[in-house]
């Protein structure tokens, strides 16, 4: 007894507890019980009309609300004392019910303990007990009117209308923007999307800035003949990231620059002078001199900026273009500077 | 004393003095232990045949530590003279392993080990055996200068402390799986359900958790302390460092971009790891071994799983955090991190290998039938496995699993073993890509 309790003991006993503190033990014992199981019993015929019945004569006897289903039942009995008209209409076609409700107290009141599962099923079959309950209140003509939610605005819009049409027309269309806040709902949303709009905005503008301060694109390298055959030159790749070459590419004498972005993955890659190629540190890609892949994982060789002699007769590197080998367009002429 | 990188200094002599008495108080506590527990062992017959207690044994070993650390603590003055040190040959030796085939080859062939031996490396005098080897020679090891500048760099201490912890805990899952197929076989109650100790959260859990809130709180602030956080100077993206190393947990992705494509690396199987893994409960129809440990219930799940998390991922970030060096090369444990090292790694892509050196004609001008043998490939590869898996090898999981929840699975188990897959064939073909695209920056 003292080990692996199951829940409907250990509320049993704290139940038994409870009851002590208020009334005699005997009577806190029987008095509990007996109030659960028509609760229990009372949904599984689908039937809110005999809970104003069951729940107040369980009332008195309950200092307090003992398990799930007492509360369920407090809850509906009050429910059901605010819909007076309800219950007489639904009384006349079930008669069965009560003697249903009556039998099940019996065993409870034995002692008989309820268990998780009971409760559980018995809080479902409320659930459906109440989903089934607006439906008669609707078809009940002298029922409660329900208290209408939101849109006080467009009630009111109508009204007007079938007064004054045309003042009405122009109350009304000063009135509709009401219709954002006329409930919380309503203003929630309304305030959340303003707020975004106003944040994604804010972005937008962020990504055109007044000042932009980094490297202009277009600039001069110095003159060609800085640039002696078979070199690279990583003198711009701290500045402007790019390699000046001066190389043979397919036979022919070519300065060109390269920018120094990875192909794989967009590393920094080395110039390796001792082993004539460029090494990216991250992933291992190993490119030639003339920018063309060939070890580790990068799938395309090197991209080629625009190169040009200015009319200063300087070497003007243009990154706003690039040549992508694989494209065909290091053909281009824009992409190198060929050396008579 | 000129030596810019010397093996042995005497704070190293000093700090493995500790390492030894630390090791010495260690075997001490389980010579002790075999003693109470009164362990014996019988000596082989031409030493007399009879019963030894293993604490005789245990306490000399414990003794010689103690030696060891003195000798440590006595000598550390002049670090020149010092002998106990990690012998040049069998440095050599190790490097020799030093490259990626034979470590994938290695981290496999023991991950093979461990499960056909996981009955005998889980008894707590072999698992106490495995410990110490591992603790004097990485104490041995750390003598060498190379290799105590990998593991002694303030950003790798914590690997070195996984690489403990995800033994410790693959341990502890072997040793109460065998146990509880041991009592399966046997028919006696499981593990869990005989010691069913069931506690309460509050105050049971909800304490023990506070001692370890408190007991981390001040690891970290010691750790805080005496090492010094690795920052360097303030980034610049035209200068990558070499080698450059994504953090720890991601070292295996970066190992992985080293075999594939970006888009496949990074984002598509990251992706389809992630799914995969929650896919799990929805894929395994195997009602057995949930709630309790146990390998021969679930040998296929675990051995999938285990494979999947130790050679592939916990294997990748030893080797990228220990094995990766400038320009992203392989260097052994005991290697110079020579930024000039050269390793000749020309690759080259499926349709050249194809079309150029088996076909012997030019690459075909339009890039599909360019790639029209790789794409073949893959499409082969996804499409007819499955099939043939569900035909042979898995017929059974076929049937229990019906023919959505297969493809799903058998293309899970295709992915994972796509990544060893493409790195066989890179180490033996140089194979670059299978399908090239860069066009359109499609490469698989």
């Amino acid at each position: 007894m003292a080990k692996n309790k199951t829940t409907a003991e250990i509320l049993a006993e704290a139940r038994a507890q409870d009851g002590g503190g208020r009334s005699a033990p005997s009577a806190a014992d029987a008095a509990p019980e007996s109030e659960v199981a028509p609760a229990a019993e009372v949904p599984a015929e689908s039937e809110p009309t005999e809970k104003p019945a069951a729940a107040p004569a369980a009332k008195p006897s309950a200092g307090k609300p003992k398990s799930t289903s007492d509360i369920l039942a407090r809850l509906r009995a009050e429910k059901g004392g605010s819909k007076p008209a309800a219950p007489e209409k639904k009384a006349a076609g079930k008669s069965p019910a009560p003697k249903k409700a009556a039998t099940a107290t019996s065993p409870a009141a034995t002692g008989e303990k309820q268990s998780p599962l009971e409760m559980l099923k018995a809080m479902r079959e409320a659930k459906q007990a109440e989903a089934a309950e607006p439906k008669e209140v609707a078809e009940t003509p002298s029922g409660p009117k329900k208290p209408v939610r939101g849109n006080p605005a467009a009630k009111r819009k109508s009204a007007a209308k079938a007064e004054v049409p045309r003042r009405g027309f122009l109350v009304a269309c000063l009135m509709a923007p009401l219709v954002l806040v006329s409930s919380p709902f309503a203003a929630a949303w309304t305030f959340f999307s303003t707020a975004t709009a106003a944040f994604s905005l804010a972005m937008a503008r962020f990504m055109m800035p007044n000042v932009l301060i980094e490297p202009p694109s277009r600039f001069k390298v110095g003159s060609p003949s800085d640039y002696p055959g078979g070199t690279v030159s990583t003198k711009w790749k701290a500045e402007f990231g790019v390699w000046i070459v001066n190389t043979e590419y397919e036979g022919k004498s070519l300065i060109y620059a390269l920018f120094s972005i990875c192909t794989h993955l967009g590393c920094t890659p080395n110039w390796l002078e001792g082993e004539q190629k460029f090494k990216c540190p991250c992933h291992g890609s190993g490119f030639y001199i003339d920018g063309v892949n060939f070890e580790g994982p990068a799938p395309r060789p090197l991209e080629r900026t625009a190169i040009r002699i200015a009319p200063d007769g300087m070497l003007e590197v243009d990154k706003s273009q690039k040549f992508q080998q694989e494209l065909g367009q290091w053909e281009d002429s824009k992409s190198f500077i060929e050396l008579a | 004393m000129l030596d810019p990188h010397p093996d042995l200094t005497s704070g190293v002599i000093h700090g493995l003095g500790y390492l030894y008495a630390l090791l010495f108080c260690m075997n001490a506590y389980w010579a002790v232990r075999s003693f109470k527990l009164g362990y014996h062992f019988r000596l082989p017959k031409s030493l007399g045949g009879q019963d030894v207690p293993s604490a005789g044994p245990w306490a000399m070993y414990a003794v010689l530590l103690l030696l060891v650390a003195l000798a440590h603590f006595v000598s550390a003055g002049r670090p020149d003279a010092f002998l106990i040190r990690l012998p040049g040959w069998l440095q050599d030796l190790v490097n020799v392993f030093a490259d990626p085939i034979s470590y994938f080859a290695l981290s496999t062939v023991l991950f093979v080990a461990m499960i056909w031996l996981r009955e005998w490396w889980v008894k707590p005098t072999a698992a106490w055996v495995l410990l110490n080897i591992t603790l004097v020679s990485m104490g041995l090891a750390i003598t060498d200068y190379d290799f105590r500048q990998i593991v002694g760099k303030p950003d790798n201490v914590p690997i070195v402390g996984m690489l403990f912890i995800v033994a410790f805990f693959t341990w502890i899952y072997f040793k109460r799986a065998n146990d509880n197929d041991k009592r399966i076989a046997e028919g006696r109650p499981l593990f869990e359900q005989e010691n069913n100790e069931k506690v309460l959260v509050w105050p049971d859990l909800v304490y023990a958790e506070l001692i370890c809130m408190v007991l981390i709180t001040v690891v970290l602030v010691a750790w805080g302390i005496v090492l010094e956080a690795p920052l360097e100077e303030a980034a610049n993206a035209a200068k990558t460092p070499n080698p450059s190393k994504a953090p720890w947990y991601f070292l295996g992705l970066q190992e992985m971009l080293v075999y594939y494509d970006p888009w496949l690396a990074g984002v598509v199987f990251p992706s389809v790891i992630l799914v995969g893994l929650m896919a799990i409960p929805y894929i395994d129809f195997n009602k057995r071994g949930s709630g309790y440990y146990s390998f021969n219930e679930r040998k296929f799940a675990v051995i999938t799983f285990l494979f999947g998390f130790l050679p592939l991922w916990v294997a990748m970030i030893i080797l990228g955090t220990f094995l990766r060096g400038p320009n992203w090369n392989f260097f052994g444990i005991f290697e110079y991190w020579d930024t000039h090292k050269l390793a000749v790694l020309d690759n080259v892509n499926l349709s050249d290998l194809f079309w150029t050196s088996m076909l012997g004609q030019a690459l075909p001008g339009n890039m599909f039938l360019r790639e029209l043998p790789g794409i073949l490939l893959v499409l082969g590869y996804f499409a007819i496995l499955p099939g043939l898996m569900a035909a042979t090898v898995f017929r059974k999981f076929f049937h229990r699993m019906g023919f959505i929840r297969f493809v799903v699975f058998s293309n899970l188990v295709l992915l994972m073993v796509a990544l060893p897959l493409k790195m066989v064939l890179r180490w033996t073909f140089n194979l670059k890509y299978i399908v090239a695209i860069p066009e359109y920056f499609f490469n698989i």
